[in-house]
């Protein structure tokens, strides 16, 4: 993929959350879009016509991460009031509420089966919750990390945290392992790119580092944006080739995966761009930021 | 067709077909639906159901009656007023004739009704019900941009104060009635006038009026307060109140009863969106302020200025606006649930883009209004607005900034205005012959520069006599004089300049060779005194150790102490290894020959630059290590020797340094593994098959020191309590030794009991095997504090003596446990907690360990036999002894291992908390005894393998000795019985031999009480196993 096919065309703006948008996430097919922000809401968009769905209200305050269910049918949130909910897409209503972390609840994911829910807290701790049962309780709490836990990532067999206190944690259910990257800077979030061999994550000293998964090696550090204090977002593109990432001065990077040279760098928002998330198939881009808009990029 | 009809003849009436007679019904049905009702009333048929036409209601010509032409309702006959007063008889239904009227009939009737006529109408209310009326129909036929109903802004809502309720609404009235017909006196208010009342007073009690008084002081006080230019913001203020507060404060202006308040009637159309009577600025007036003024500035150049004035009360939050969107009411907030993220979005960015969007949003607005009012006012008959009008608003661009400009403005000092008539520059002149004179009037003329004119003046009037000085009042020398005093100034001011515009010119200020030098720490070169014409190479050299001096950081080797001259026996060649040294460390430049050492051969040089290296090294290593005294040493060896063959050049210790760095960054990221149990629902849910079906859960990891800081205070405590436990322990086996036996299955019974609770503390198994006969306090378990004491005293003795009676591994083992026991330990268990190089001797153990574990484990059968020795025991006496027989032959070796991991679990004492965690949840284990240790065991060993390892290690590490000691300990309760067998066995043996078969008979205990899972269970056995004892001894 050539520099000149990254979504650098702004083709939508997506207004009307009043505040800062804290996510934004497109659906597995990349359809639709979801966004949360600090207004307490979660709005289901069309980002490539521009329209506004549906809102989600319940929460009691900020809403800090959304994922929906392979088949769009569900909905999980959570934020600043320490529960997860689950929703029913359709009618917009909670089905339920997990309540049980002591923290708020920075990051939350669907397993592939859309069976488990894996919450990643400020308690330092990662829970998996159960939609099939009626049970209250997390199915399990992994609490090894040693601050916040800020992302939270799943494939088939694995749960992968990154936390606040430097280390990627992979959680192989299949092998029953534990295995611990310490990064050594302040992990903020974690993508996993799309051929599952490497993890990109994106540490606040700044940098955005890959890591090998099998080996624990670090492959490539990606610098030159701002990533101090906020909690942002970093991905790779759907073909691999390019690592993107918001920066606090409201640009977008784009590295080249190999030699992690910036490739293209523009500004998108007035203020931080807190998340950005690429479009599982076609070269688009949704960006949040703090000025409260969401914008839709395409080449 | 005409032609046709006529060939043809019909005879007879035609027979109606059905399809007719539905298509006419449905016809019928059509029009009395829908399609008649849009018929002109003359034109509409009453039909019935068939469609027939029929008369109906002669009287009322014709109109269609009752329910599908029957005189009932829908309802039948009951009437629709009918309801049966039993169940609700209080509900009573007024009738009015209104229910019974249509629309047009209402329309009619309207004018027949009784109403307040207008000449009495004093207040209005019927008058305003008609304006509103009025208002609304004008509202309908003149678009608007704002909806909703207008005329209501009319009436102000008054209901701000309770107290001046009717106040106002009377003057609000009177206000209204003003308005709208101000020409027609009413009765109410001849009335009024004939009471005394003029027009342009207000009707008030006095009460009220100082209440709101008193309320508009207060509010006028916090505008003052609150704006920082009280005089402009009071009038301002005053002007933007709300209407009807400017008419009432007005009118509250005197104090007088009868005050002059003239009923302005100040129109104030609703132009917002609130809602009636909302006012967001209720608690903000300033923003209001704000708002008008940018409402007024219509899309002048001043509104952004403006708005950034007005901003200065609000400057400092401005910067930062809080979310606003907040906690619910139910959430309560603590201290530290306190949101890191709430608080910290910045909406500088966004502040700014408000300034600049709204300019275009702005125009459009002006455009918008514009247009209205034309509407609105120009709007003559005849005419019509124009679609695009010519007015456009006119826009410049700033002007160019020119490229030289520097946004800052500098101030004229007062030095250089003093000077000014210097400001011309005297012609340069060339100095007086006289070089005195010279020198002289360059020092005055500095002097003066520096001082000022006065010091001029001074020394004029001083001098006048000195012919010298006459340069001063216009002597020889004048002209140079003024010259050279210009360009003292001219020094001056340059130097003054920063001084005076402070800290901007501070960047500026250049910085000079000195002052870097100054900041970056160089000593200045020393001057040389030589000649420049002296030799290059000396100056060279000279040089060369300036910058080595000067690049120094704070001479590490400046000077070396004695123990780090490893050349002491050779002074040149210590003095070369200094060189060497200096040349090495403090960087700068390197002579390429080394002079010190002119006279050596090429090959003598090289091996003496390999041992300085060496040495180097050595020294810097010893350094590193705070060992000095370990380090230099060796260094000497190293270098005496002299045979060392070194592969690795010069460029090796640099590389050493890069490395070192690159080490520094490949520290991360750093990779652990650790075990992991996912929950068996997780691995369901994820479709997977749990890797740990059907095993014992690990233990929890410690995640912190400072858990187990908090738990080794509890394990503390479990220590301590265990030790009368363990004195009981031992007090069995002194009277298994004296023979006791029933006494002692006696109390085995009642003991039972007891251990259900101690059975599950880690009971320190070292002390429990070798603690000696000679114990004889542990005879008394009441006394327990004297049992302790004597615990500690007899403990020392029993390293000893352990090392003297256990075989000859552990004799080994027990001199390595020796040399770490101080000689004051408080418990042996912690003693090698207390010793410094503890780490150093946990890997040594694990490697011991290692080894002894491979010993064991190469021995299977001994491991099967115990797993079905439970039934062999039951079975019959002599078999079990057969077997214990065998156990005494492998004991010797069996007993390293477990002897080891005796001495370890208690070395690890500290963190026997582990034991309780884990002794908490007693697991099933289903596996019997030897495939369970010997995978424990293997596990063991692939964790000593990697042997350095931090602390999640240990702590693993001696989790998994724990599980061992736990099965120990829980296998003591069976020890009592052992060493009773034992003792009846080997009444005659030492207690060394007798321990492997100890050992083995807990194993084999072990083995039983993993089959049982309650230590009730447990319990119960021991009291089975006495009972047999008992058979056996008969």
């Amino acid at each position: 993929m050539s520099v000149e096919d990254l979504p650098r065309k702004e083709v939508n703006v997506l207004k009307g959350h009043e505040g800062a948008v804290l996510s934004a996430r497109f659906n597995a097919d990349g359809n639709y879009c979801l966004s949360c922000g600090k207004d307490r809401t979660i709005r289901l968009w069309n980002p490539h016509r521009g329209i506004h769905i549906k809102t989600y209200k319940s929460h009691g305050r900020e809403v800090r991460d959304v994922h929906v269910t392979s088949d769009n049918s569900k909905l999980c949130s959570c934020g600043g009031d320490r529960q997860i909910f689950y929703w029913d897409v359709a009618t917009g209503r909670v089905i339920r509420k997990f309540r049980g972390h002591d923290g708020e609840v920075n990051a939350v994911k669907f397993n592939e089966y859309s069976s488990v829910v894996v919450s990643a807290g400020y308690d330092q701790s990662l829970r998996s919750w159960d939609c099939r049962s009626h049970s209250t309780e997390p199915m399990q709490i992994i609490d090894t990390f040693s601050d916040s836990v800020m992302f939270v990532c799943l494939t088939n067999t694995e749960i992968i945290g990154g936390s606040d206190d430097g280390t990627v944690r992979t959680f192989d259910i299949r092998i029953g392992r534990e295995t611990s990257d310490n990064l050594g800077q302040p992990v903020n979030c974690i993508s996993m790119s799309n051929d599952g061999n490497c993890i990109l994550a994106g540490c606040l000293d700044s940098t955005l580092r890959l890591l090998d998964r099998s080996t624990g090696e670090s492959l490539q550090e990606y610098k030159g944006h701002t990533n101090k204090s906020f909690k942002l977002d970093c991905c790779l593109t759907n073909t691999d080739a390019h690592v993107t990432a918001g920066s606090e001065d409201g640009y977008i990077y784009f590295w080249d995966l190999v030699d992690a040279s910036v490739v293209s760098r523009f500004r998108a928002h007035n203020s931080v761009v807190t998340s950005v998330s690429y479009h599982p198939k076609e070269n688009c881009m949704v960006t949040a930021s703090v000025d409260g808009t969401i914008r839709v990029w395409k080449t | 067709m005409d032609s046709d009809e006529e060939d043809f003849v019909f005879y007879g009436t035609p027979i109606e077909r059905e399809e007719e007679l539905t298509s006419r019904k449905k016809k019928a049905i059509a029009e009395s639906s829908g399609q008649l009702r849009t018929l002109p009333a003359w034109k509409q048929e009453v039909r019935d159901e068939e469609g027939r036409r029929r008369f109906h209601g002669a009287f009322t010509g014709g109109y269609s009656a009752g329910y599908y032409n029957t005189v009932g309702s829908k309802e039948g006959w009951t009437p629709q007023t009918f309801r049966s007063s039993r169940k609700n008889r209080a509900e009573f239904k007024e009738q009015n004739i209104l229910n019974f009227l249509d629309e047009d009939e209402k329309a009619e009737l309207d004018g027949r009704f009784l109403g307040t006529s207008s000449q009495f109408d004093t207040f209005g209310f019927t008058a305003a019900e008609i304006a509103r009326k009025q208002a609304e129909k004008e509202q309908k036929q003149r678009p608007s941009v704002i909806p909703g109903p207008a005329p209501d802004e009319l009436i102000q809502p008054a209901t701000e104060s309770i107290g001046l309720y009717h106040v106002i609404l009377v003057e609000s009235w009177l206000k209204i009635i003003y308005f709208l017909s101000p020409s027609c006196y009413f009765v109410g208010v001849k009335l009024l006038l004939k009471m005394g009342w003029r027009r342009g007073r207000s009707i008030k009690d006095s009460h009220a009026d100082a209440l709101y008084d008193a309320r508009r002081q207060a509010r006028r006080a916090f505008l003052a307060f609150s704006s920082d230019d009280p005089k402009v913001n009071t009038s301002e203020s005053e002007q933007n109140k709300d209407d009807v507060e400017t008419f009432l404060e007005q009118s509250t202006n005197d104090d007088v009863q009868s005050s002059k308040s003239t009923p302005v009637f100040v129109l104030n159309p609703k132009q917002d969106l609130y809602g009636l009577g909302f006012d967001p600025y209720k608690h903000a007036p300033e923003f209001r302020e704000k708002k008008r003024s940018r409402l007024s500035s219509k899309g002048g150049p001043g509104y952004s200025k403006n708005m950034s004035t007005r901003n200065s009360l609000f400057s400092l939050k401005s910067g930062k606006s809080a979310p606003g969107f907040g906690i619910g009411a139910l959430e309560e907030l603590d201290a530290e649930d306190e949101d890191v993220y709430a608080t910290g979005f910045e909406f500088e960015d966004t502040y700014v883009q408000e300034v600049e969007e709204p300019s275009t949003l702005r125009l459009e607005n002006q455009k918008k209004k514009d247009q209205k009012d034309q509407k609105d006012h120009d709007n003559l008959p005849g005419f019509r607005v124009a679609s695009n009008t010519d007015y456009q608003m006119e826009r410049f661009e700033a002007p160019p900034i020119p490229k030289d400009f520097v946004p800052r403005h500098s101030f004229s000092g007062p030095l250089e205005i003093n000077h000014k008539n210097y400001d011309l520059p005297p012609p340069d002149i060339p100095p007086p012959e006289d070089s005195n004179l010279k020198i002289l009037i360059e020092g005055v003329a500095n002097l003066v520069a520096r001082c000022g004119k006065l010091y001029e003046d001074i020394s004029r009037e001083k001098n006048q006599s000195n012919p010298l000085f006459s340069f001063l009042s216009g002597g020889t020398g004048h002209d140079y004089y003024a010259r050279k005093l210009w360009e003292a100034q001219q020094k001056c001011k340059d130097k003054t300049k920063p001084l005076l515009d402070g800290k901007v010119s501070s960047d500026v200020k250049r910085l000079t060779a000195e002052s870097r030098g100054q900041i970056l720490g160089e000593k200045p070169l020393e001057r040389s005194l030589q000649d420049p014409s002296s030799s290059v190479a000396s100056t060279d050299v000279h040089l060369q150790f300036n910058l080595t001096d000067t690049f120094t950081k704070s001479e590490p080797f400046g000077e070396l102490p004695d123990v780090e001259k490893p050349f002491k026996h050779d002074p040149a060649k210590q003095e070369r290894f200094e060189q060497f040294l200096k040349d090495k460390y403090r960087g700068g430049l390197r002579s390429t020959k080394s002079s010190l050492a002119g006279d050596m051969s090429e090959a003598a040089r090289a091996r003496e630059r390999l041992d300085f290296e060496a040495a180097a090294e050595a020294i810097l290593k010893g350094k590193e290590g705070k060992e000095s005294n370990l380090g230099i040493p060796s260094s000497m060896d190293f270098i005496t020797g002299g045979l060392m063959q070194f592969t690795s050049g010069e460029a090796e210790p640099k590389k050493d340094l890069q490395s070192e760095d690159l080490a520094q960054k490949k520290k991360y990221p750093r990779r652990e593994e650790f075990q992991w149990r996912p929950s068996a629902l997780l691995c369901k849910r994820f479709d997977l098959i749990d890797p740990y079906m059907g095993k014992p859960a690990p233990a929890p990891r410690s995640r912190s020191k400072l858990d187990s800081l908090i738990f080794t205070s509890d394990s503390a405590k479990g220590a301590k309590i265990e030790e009368p436990v363990l004195s009981k322990n031992i007090s069995y086996v002194q009277q298994s030794a004296n023979q006791d036996i029933t006494k002692s299955t006696a109390e085995s019974e009642t003991e039972g009991d007891v251990e259900v609770e101690n059975i599950e503390r880690p009971v320190d198994l070292y002390k429990a095997i070798f603690s000696d006969d000679s114990d004889d306090g542990g005879e008394d378990p009441n006394n327990l504090e004297k049992v302790e004491n004597q615990e500690k005293k007899a403990e020392v003795a029993n390293t000893a003596l352990s090392r003297l009676i256990a075989g000859d591994f552990l004799e080994s083992l027990g001199k390595e446990l020796g040399l770490e026991v101080p000689p004051d330990m408080p418990y042996p268990s912690q003693k090698f907690r207390n010793t410094a190089s503890q780490e150093e001797n946990i890997n040594e153990h694990s490697r011991t360990n290692t080894l002894n574990v491979e010993h064991n484990s190469e021995m299977p059968p001994n491991h099967g036999l115990p797993s079905d020795q439970d039934t062999v025991y039951e079975g019959g006496p002599s078999k079990g002894d057969v077997i214990h027989a065998n156990m005494l032959e492998s004991g010797s070796t069996k007993i390293n291992a477990t002897g080891i991991y005796d001495s370890k679990s208690s070395k690890s004492n500290g963190e026997r908390y582990k034991n309780d965690m884990k002794i908490k949840s007693p697991l099933p284990r289903e596996q019997d005894h030897s495939s369970g240790s010997s995978s424990e065991e293997e596990r063991k060993r692939k964790r000593s393998g990697k042997s350095s390892r931090d602390k999640h290690e240990e702590y693993r590490k001696t989790k998994t000795l724990s599980t061992h000691r736990r099965d120990y300990s829980s296998g003591s309760s069976s020890e009592e019985e052992s060493s009773r067998k034992r003792s009846r066995h080997h009444r005659h043996r030492r207690r060394t031999e007798s321990d492997p078969s100890s050992e083995r008979d807990r194993h084999g205990s072990r083995s039983k009480e993993r089959k049982k899972g309650s230590s009730r269970e447990k319990s119960s056995r021991s009291r089975k196993h006495s009972k047999h004892h008992k058979h056996r001894r008969h």
